[in-house]
């Protein structure tokens, strides 16, 4: 088996564009959440918050790669630019053939299908159709949109698992890897926002609905009133390499992926239960040959719902106890659902680097049903040299990422 | 509507939907070796130009026979000499 190393990094989120945006404003206790007055006007709707990401420089995307990308996969692009450039990549250094991507998503621009639905059910008119919707509308969108703007030509894949996508996203790519088929492989997800995507869950009542005259105090992780999950958009793409070809170019390594997994409930559709995400971290740390003891962070799923913090913190307890420090970033920046797992692993591997884990913004209380675990209540400054990442999607799917720092 | 306003209508299209720059819009520009479209565009263009002079060219087979900017210029006054 190949060893997978991490050798870049690129985010677009609602705290801005680039890694250094988004820890900045992690680190200084933003949130990106705002009131979303358009979306007051769709009946039924409670939630009326959201964290926008900005979508800047797209022209400097050539208009033909540009021309089918939606707003998902503008940000996925953007954030593969500047993975691809932080690792010192050139295309001149790698065989064509052995370098790919793996992107995964909810589905396609949410924004562009809504408007394919608009000529189709109510102008219907296919002369109105502009030729490049459906690409941007196709569930591996963002991923073929990147492979085709960089000119990869080995593995292109998209992984469509929800809120769990970025996370299966960069599992599959390092199993890939490290079985010997492909050297780099570009891997994350994207997302945007739309109110049909927050109409998703808010009709399941999974929303946060009681902030939306103060939405920087949603969402609230694990909190005692917390009240549901707020949508966010943007992009995270790890750039995913075989240890010996990133020793090779002398490349800066965050750190290797030593253990993932990913498994169903099998019990319910929207629900998740502890039983199953105990399976799923268990399983990773046996594929990462580490003990719970050894796990220095986990980056919690905690979309901030009643249901899924609660069932969460009750798995994390049942394996790690309350000796593992736990934090989620969604309070910052909302839940970017297929993109999540890879902005959030990104930020951790930059608390790794930097030794400090940031709380859990929004988490005044710890709700009594989300007790017996480590909360970070605030900056914890130690060293970190294994992290686990959780994700969790709609589906009953689940996904579990371990990294360590190199040489430990 | 006059051989000015049937260049400068279609003019726009291609700096609106193309992003070409007004001083590359010469009559002789060939609209795929010269101004980069491809087929893909080909369909967008005719939309456009339906939207921009009201007329139904979709199913013209003219249309494939185009090549430069000034054969848009004639095929599309040729279209409105016939009142269509």
């Amino acid at each position: 088996m190949k060893r997978v190393v991490i050798t870049g990094a690129g985010v677009i989120s609602p705290l801005g564009s680039g890694v250094a945006s988004l820890m900045q404003g992690i680190a200084s206790g933003k949130s990106a959440v705002r009131y979303m007055e358009e979306w007051a006007g769709y009946c039924g709707m409670q939630s009326h918050v959201a964290a926008p990401a900005e979508l800047k420089d797209e022209k400097k995307i050539p208009r033909q790669s540009r021309r089918s990308m939606g707003r998902m996969s503008i940000f996925a692009a953007q954030a593969a630019e500047q993975a691809l450039a932080d690792s010192g990549i050139t295309m001149s250094l790698v065989k064509p053939e052995r370098m790919g991507c793996i992107i995964g998503s909810t589905t396609g621009s949410a924004i562009s299908i809504s408007r394919a639905f608009e000529i189709m059910l109510f102008q219907k008119d296919l002369s109105q159709m502009p030729s490049s919707l459906f690409f941007q509308c196709m569930s591996h969108s963002a991923a073929m949109n990147v492979a085709q703007h960089l000119g990869l030509t080995g593995y292109v894949m998209a992984t469509s698992a929800a809120c769990a996508s970025s996370l299966q996203a960069i599992g599959t790519g390092y199993e890939i890897i490290s079985s010997g088929r492909q050297d780099i492989l570009l891997c994350g997800g994207a997302e945007e926002l739309h109110p049909s995507v927050t109409g998703s869950f808010d009709v399941v009542f999974a929303t946060s609905s009681k902030y939306n005259q103060s939405p920087q105090k949603t969402p609230r992780p694990f909190d005692k009133d917390r009240d549901g999950l707020v949508c966010g958009e943007g992009s995270g793409i790890v750039v995913l390499e075989e240890y010996e070809h990133a020793l090779r170019r002398n490349a800066n390594i965050y750190a290797e992926i030593t253990g993932y997994n990913t498994c169903g409930s099998g019990s319910h559709i929207s629900q998740s239960e502890d039983t199953s995400i105990v399976q799923c971290m268990s399983e990773t740390l046996k594929s990462a040959q580490a003990s719970p003891e050894e796990i220095d962070y986990i980056n919690a799923h905690a979309t901030g719902t009643i249901q899924g913090d609660k069932e969460e913190a009750a798995a994390i307890s049942r394996i790690f106890g309350s000796a593992v420090p736990v934090s989620c970033l969604k309070g910052h920046i909302g839940h970017t659902l297929g993109a999540s797992g890879a902005i959030e692993l990104i930020a951790s591997l930059i608390m790794m680097e930097k030794g400090i884990i940031y709380p859990t913004f929004n988490l005044e209380e710890v709700a009594p049903d989300c007790e017996g675990i480590n909360h970070v209540m605030k900056p914890l400054e130690r060293e970190i040299n294994i992290i686990l990442k959780n994700c969790f999607a709609f589906g009953g799917i689940n996904a579990s990422l371990v990294c360590r720092k190199l040489n430990t | 509507m006059n051989e000015q306003e049937i260049i400068d209508i279609t003019n726009r299209v291609f700096e609106e939907s193309f992003e070409i720059e007004k001083e590359r819009l010469k009559p002789e520009a060939h609209i795929f070796t010269d101004l980069g479209l491809d087929s893909l565009d080909i369909v967008d263009l005719v939309a456009a130009l339906q939207k921009s002079f009201g007329v139904n060219i979709r199913s013209e087979e003219k249309v494939r026979n185009i090549r430069t900017l000034q054969d848009i210029y004639n095929f599309i006054s040729a279209i409105k000499k016939e009142g269509r």
